[in-house]
């Protein structure tokens, strides 16, 4: 409804992984607004960056605002590892940004 | 697995990408200004947005243009806030589109 709710929670969720630590991409197997692309889950990579907290999407998509913030990072992907036949350079890759849910240490 | 998002494409085959530059309609532009009116005064969020644009019907989805499928993204989206009544939103649609003036460049 409008207006929105707004800070119900302001928690702020402890960071569980550090700049270079190995992690491997879940499938949290969620209905509804993700945003982890399907073609990276189950896929190991390493925290480029640790970006801070933010809101979760998953909740801000249903219009649930001012809830618990939770880490997001920069995770580092080798191409190799996402395409079987690619064809570049072994040091190619690909980061992107999870947030730490969708995390477990690899 | 969660059924995958309709909007979740990365690693499928798609085949081409059209290059030719497409001119833009006027209601095009005014979506656009809609947009960042709605979303500056935070009467949706990013994360809200994309879940309705998701929620396009795989078979709608298909035969939906970029500016098409957002704003009516945008129009569930304060018919779901109680902003826009559904009804009155469809009557002065159908009258537009029945006036043959809501496809130019300006």
């Amino acid at each position: 409804m409008w207006p929105p709710e707004r800070a119900i929670i302001s928690a702020e969720t402890a960071q569980s992984f550090a700049l270079g630590e190995r992690v491997r991409i879940v499938d949290l197997d969620k209905p509804g607004h993700v945003r982890t692309p399907t073609y990276v889950r189950g896929k190991v990579g390493v925290i480029d960056t640790c970006c801070g907290n933010f809101e979760n999407p998953e909740n801000r998509a249903y219009g649930r605002v001012g809830r618990e913030r939770i880490p997001l990072y920069r995770v580092r992907l080798s191409q190799r590892d996402l395409w079987p036949d690619y064809q570049g350079s072994d040091k190619d890759s690909l980061v992107l940004e999870i947030y730490q849910h969708w995390l477990r240490p690899a | 697995m969660a059924e995958r998002l309709i909007t979740d494409i990365g690693g499928q085959p798609e085949g081409e990408v059209p290059r030719q530059e497409v001119p833009q309609l006027f209601w095009e532009k005014h979506m656009i200004a809609m947009f960042g009116v709605l979303w500056n005064k935070g009467v949706f969020n990013l994360d809200e947005f994309r879940r309705m644009v998701e929620q396009t019907p795989p078979e709608e989805y298909k035969h939906s243009t970029f500016y098409g499928r957002r704003v009516d993204g945008m129009a569930k989206l304060l018919i779901e806030k109680g902003i826009v009544d559904e009804k009155q939103l469809a009557a002065r649609t159908q009258k537009i589109v029945a006036a043959g003036t809501r496809d130019h460049f300006g």
